[in-house]
């Protein structure tokens, strides 16, 4: 196994009509010997070309990748031993599940008996045993990710790279993959670089996470830091589900105001926002984190807004309640027996502890 | 199709409304009905039949199964025979060999190219046969001043009477026939080699795969059916080869490029032995029947589509 790092990593597509495209501008991250790592963004970020330059299919227009403790960029895919599980799964359509499985050693020239034994040992960790002499066709599409990721364990590589494995696949299925894709990565001690456009994926599958946007790394973090201290507006509102709410307010003094309310903010934050004042501000604050009721616990009363509801969504375990602040929508998560309905005025009460503050123009949190 | 009651139109005349609502579309069909009767079926029919009479335009003998016994006697039928499969075998697999090399040469250029070489490969296909034996005719000729004469005389070589002696004049026709039109073809397999996923490839690549074994182990599976479409029009194509025959060896010297097919257009408009040359065309659809399902039969097994 080994460590993967991008070091100044630039990728343009030239093309003769249309011009120079920037598909990666200027990566930079170092992913662990055993990390699962996962790339998350919006679709035509970047992510699967990153993931291809890892794996060599893609050649970075500048800067330096490296596997272990080789610097790669020269090196054809068959050289840099990794693995790789593509999107569409790209299975050999007319060999059965073991030359497809097989088919990597064998062009390794590796001994017979050790190809079996490989084979059968991934057969028998993802569960493929029955269907070994079956064809891809013949396969659910569960089955077939399962192939993919097959073929990539037989090799014992030292990277396992996922594009996307299984956006192929229905709801419930994709649940049951995520879990045995973690138990996978615990089980082979394997560095994973995973990508997804799916932050549920992202959070319940990385140890770490890069979010892109536009070809630009936003943040490397942990889910939960991610979660809870997200560098600017983007990571906010891309990482959790409903996104967090942004709020415009102006500060004056110890006091935000907004259309139609304003909170009282304690001294400490005041100055730390001193360089704003009377200037526009964004206020985040996520969903869960504001409430409808004076539940015990809510550890400030202070921070109330009195709106009024436009929509209650019933989820079961929550409720989710809409109302405006000047021309922004904003959700509140809120327990599911809370009183709410279209068109009913409504205090909210904003937990001041989770919230964050934006710079308007950069975008990004203002630490304070 | 009529589950649910007709309750909007009342089962009255039930013919009647019948025609009135599909008459037309019978109408449309009988055409071509009629032009297959007319111009496919009784042919074929009156043909099965006259291999069994002593045909003659004032009037035939019946004479049983006499035809296909003088047939099966006669040497130059077996002489035709041998040639046609010697053709078919020297043709048919390098032919689809040749094809296939140029695809793969050609798949490997920029579009641009691809389309220019897609183009250039077709024409020939646009030529008629007759153009295109002409020009081999030229080519093939026998003095100092042929060009193929010329081009092996380059190495030293003494000039050949290709078409004139027993011994090179059906290898002659061969060669002409591997040089020959390989468009179609082309256009199959680069429409079959762009539907191979990149990402076969590129997997390919990941699994250490040589470009050799990329070939042999991918590429050249996955053209199976293109290969034994090929290979099954390319056979039944070569049985019936005529034109070339017809217009650069008249079957000869000495029956060495009498084909089957040349045999029957001699033996019904030299010979005037329409029965014979009934009996003869009838083996040779039996024949091409037999291989075509024997190919199928062999090949298909593990195509995959
Ligand atoms: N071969 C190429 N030629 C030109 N542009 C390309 C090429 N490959 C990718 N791009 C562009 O680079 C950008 C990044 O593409 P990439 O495939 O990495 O996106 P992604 O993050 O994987 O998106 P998705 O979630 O849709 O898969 C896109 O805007 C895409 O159009
Ligand atoms: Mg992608």
């Amino acid at each position: 196994m080994a460590r993967v790092e991008f070091r100044n990593i630039r990728k343009e597509f030239v093309d003769d009509n249309k011009g120079t495209f920037t598909a990666v501008a200027g990566s930079n991250f170092v992913i662990e010997d055993k990390e699962f790592v996962v790339f998350v963004g919006p679709s035509g970020c970047g992510k699967t070309t990153s993931l291809r330059m890892i794996a060599g299919l893609e050649r970075q227009t500048s800067g330096d990748i490296i596997i272990g403790d080789r610097v790669v960029n020269n090196l054809h895919p068959k050289d840099r031993d990794i693995a790789m599980v593509f999107q569409d799964y790209a299975l050999y359509p007319h060999m059965t599940i073991r030359e497809n499985l097989s088919f990597g050693l064998r062009n390794l020239k590796k001994p017979k008996a050790y190809i079996e034994q490989k084979v059968a040992q991934a057969a028998s960790i993802l569960g493929l045993e029955s269907m070994i002499d079956r064809k891809p066709r013949e396969l659910s599409g569960g089955q077939r990710q399962r192939v993919a990721v097959g073929r990539a364990i037989v090799r014992d590589p030292q990277v396992f790279l996922f594009d996307e494995p299984l956006s192929n696949l229905d709801a419930k299925l994709r649940v049951q993959m995520r879990v045995e894709l973690s138990e996978l990565h615990k089980r082979l001690e394997a560095t994973i670089v995973y990508v997804t456009h799916d932050q549920v994926e992202a959070m319940t599958l990385g140890e770490r996470i890069v979010v892109m946007n536009n070809g630009i790394i936003q943040q490397i973090a942990s889910p939960t830091e991610l979660y809870a201290n997200p560098q600017n507006m983007f990571v906010a509102g891309f990482i959790g589900s409903p996104p967090m709410n942004f709020i415009d307010v102006t500060k004056e003094g110890n006091v935000l105001r907004m259309e139609g309310g304003s909170f009282t903010i304690p001294d400490a934050m005041a100055r730390g926002l001193s360089k704003y004042e009377n200037k526009p501000l964004i206020l985040g604050v996520r969903p869960e984190h504001i409430s409808g009721e004076d539940l015990p616990g809510t550890p400030n009363h202070e921070y109330t807004y009195a709106g009024k509801i436009q929509v209650v969504e019933h989820l079961g375990s929550e409720n989710l309640v809409y109302f405006r602040i000047g021309n922004r929508t904003v959700t509140a998560k809120v327990h599911p027996e809370t009183t709410g309905y279209p068109g009913m005025d409504k205090t909210f009460i904003f937990n001041f502890d989770k919230v964050h503050f934006f710079d308007p123009e950069t975008e990004q949190r203002i630490d304070w | 199709m009529q589950t649910a009651p007709a309750q909007s139109r009342p089962p009255r005349t039930p013919m009647k409304g019948y025609m009135r609502e599909y008459g037309w579309a019978y109408l449309f069909i009988l055409a071509p009905v009629l032009l297959f009767l007319i111009f496919t079926l009784y042919p074929v029919a009156s043909a099965f039949l006259m291999s069994f009479q002593q045909y003659s335009v004032m009037g035939s003998e019946w004479i049983g199964t006499d035809n296909y016994t003088r047939m099966v006697k006669d040497e130059v039928f077996w002489k035709s025979m041998w040639n046609t499969v010697l053709f078919t075998v020297g043709t048919v697999p390098v032919n689809i060999i040749i094809t296939y090399a140029l695809s793969f040469f050609i798949f490997q250029m920029k579009d641009k190219w691809q389309t220019f070489f897609k183009a250039t490969m077709y024409l020939p296909a646009v030529a008629s046969g007759v153009t295109i034996s002409v020009v081999w005719l030229a080519i093939f000729d026998p003095t100092h001043a042929g060009l193929l004469n010329r081009f092996i005389g380059l190495f030293g070589f003494d000039p050949v009477i290709w078409l004139g002696k027993s011994d090179t004049a059906l290898f002659s026709l061969i060669l002409m026939n591997w040089l020959g039109s390989h468009g179609a073809g082309i256009i199959l397999y680069l429409a079959a080699m762009g539907g191979i996923p990149k990402s076969l490839y590129e997997a390919a690549d990941i699994d250490h795969a040589s470009g050799w074994s990329k070939f042999w182990r991918i590429t050249w599976p996955l053209m199976k059916p293109t290969t034994l479409y090929l290979l099954v029009t390319g056979v039944i194509t070569s049985f019936q080869v005529f034109i070339s025959v017809y217009l650069m060896t008249q079957g000869g010297p000495n029956f060495a490029t009498t084909t089957i097919a040349y045999l029957i257009y001699n033996t019904a408009f030299n010979f005037y032995e329409f029965g014979l040359a009934s009996a003869q065309s009838f083996v040779l659809a039996a024949l091409i029947i037999v291989i075509s399902v024997i190919q199928f039969k062999y090949f298909s097994s593990d195509v995959e589509y």
